[in-house]
């Protein structure tokens, strides 16, 4: 086993040409990415990335780690695999939202609810970026692409409103230029047990400039952003003077210091057991009310692994048992 | 890995570059910008922007006293996040080489 001070600073960076388009948002991401991975302290070849197919899923290339460039959609499947063949291994999946919630939405869905041990990173532009430019099922309405002329119909999906519903167990939002809020978000997600999923807000400035201004523009987003801190109250304001407090079953803003003071406001609980609340505050949207950023919620359950431990440990008993399924006797009698 | 303002910048200081920096990484100086190298993301938006050619990636050969410098005057200048107009006679100053010694290690104004 290496030792501590042989781990401390390796460069993750691999040797590959980078082909995002300058100024695309996953530089950040990936800036961010090598930065944690160098301090963790766990060996490049003790970690895996796999993607799916988009501007996000060629994240992998970019690390010194093993990784799989895999089919689309169908990153979480694979991981599922890989995580149960191989538990030691940290395994993250690099996902956008056309890859994680078009064509691979059930895969996501069921990674999330198995409470597999991996670590889901979504990188949300809100459109098709690889393929120049068409809406995505988290496209903003009334936008305009290639394949919308007249403005898309359809309300978006919110993918953590998804993974909430699926009970994963560790569910955060970041945002691709906030560098500390993103690295913190990494280091926690890397220490999660079980099932992981991040949406970080990324900019593709080519097809989708400014999507996220109201959560980037510093001018801006301190009345469009509220941070979840564990236990605080909901706080958010250029003047720190806006709240979110419960009335009733619904969230509403309310301005502190006259009719409501700080202990009207609804306190954040990342381990409440039900995500209901959770579910709310993922539901925020500009420009109705400000968007969350932070842990939404980080629960312990039994992961797949801990659930369905491996009875066949052992190369030559899979193969035993593989024979024994596929040619065993028939389970059925016919009269 | 980073991209570095080198000798060009000095007494030209188009700042061209910072409107398209994605994470505001630019510090301005008196009469030069230089980039933080922990800030940039290497999205190398901002090298073909420089009208003098100023910016270059930190693997070029020979950069390694611009990158110490870049680093060391981060640490005392403001950020510069919107783009501002070149001194009057950033022309006139196109091309000078040995401009190192004209350089000001006093901050700029910076984005308020």
């Amino acid at each position: 086993m290496k030792s501590e001070v042989a781990l401390e600073n390796v460069n993750f960076a691999s040797d590959q040409e980078i082909r995002w388009c300058p100024g695309c948002g996953d530089f950040a991401i990936l800036a961010q990415m090598k930065k944690f991975l160098s301090k963790q302290g766990i060996a490049p070849e003790n970690i895996a990335f796999i993607s799916g197919i988009g501007c996000s899923s060629r994240f992998p290339y970019y690390l010194e780690t093993y990784g799989m460039h895999s089919i689309h959609g169908r990153a979480p499947a694979i991981a599922t695999g890989l995580k149960r063949m191989r538990p030691d291994l940290q395994v993250w999946v690099v996902t956008g939202d056309g890859d994680a919630l078009s064509i691979g939405c059930g895969h996501l869905l069921h990674a999330l609810r198995r409470n597999t041990d991996i670590k889901i990173l979504l990188f949300n532009n809100r459109i098709y970026g690889l393929t120049k430019g068409q809406f995505s099922p988290t496209s903003s309405p009334g936008l305009i692409t290639g394949s919308t002329p007249n403005g898309t119909v359809h309300k978006p999906l919110h993918p953590l409103n998804l993974a909430l519903a699926a009970n994963s167990t560790f569910v955060a939002r970041a945002v691709d230029t906030n560098a500390k809020q993103l690295t913190e978000t990494l280091r926690r997600a890397a220490q999660h047990h079980g099932s992981v999923l991040v949406e970080i807000y990324q900019n593709c400035h080519i097809y989708n400039d400014g999507t996220f201004d109201h959560a980037k523009n510093n001018k801006i987003k301190a009345d469009h952003v509220v941070e979840l801190k564990h236990g605080e109250p909901l706080i958010f304001g250029a003047n720190a003077d806006q709240g979110i407090r419960l009335n009733g079953v619904d969230l509403e803003v309310v301005q502190l210091g006259f009719e409501y003071r700080e202990a009207d406001l609804l306190v954040h609980d990342e381990q409440a057991e039900s995500p209901a609340v959770a579910q709310m505050l993922a539901a925020m949207s500009y420009p109705h009310m400000p968007e969350a950023v932070g842990v939404f919620r980080s629960v312990r359950q039994p992961t797949h692994n801990e659930l369905m431990p491996d009875e066949n440990p052992t190369h030559a008993s899979r193969q035993k048992r593989i024979s024994e399924l596929l040619l065993g006797s028939e389970p059925w009698t016919v009269s | 890995m980073a991209y570095v303002v080198t000798e060009n910048c000095i007494m030209c200081k188009h700042t061209d570059c910072v409107s398209v920096c994605p994470v505001d990484c630019f510090y301005e100086g008196e009469n030069m910008l230089v980039i933080d190298p922990d800030e940039c993301i290497d999205c190398a938006l901002c090298e073909p922007e420089c009208p003098v050619d100023a910016i270059v990636a930190d693997t070029v050969p020979d950069v390694e006293d611009w990158l110490n410098l870049n680093t060391e005057l981060v640490t005392l200048w403001p950020v510069i996040t919107e783009q501002i107009d070149a001194p009057e006679d950033a022309e006139s100053w196109k091309g000078i080489t040995n401009k190192l010694q004209y350089l000001s290690r006093k901050p700029g104004l910076g984005t308020q």
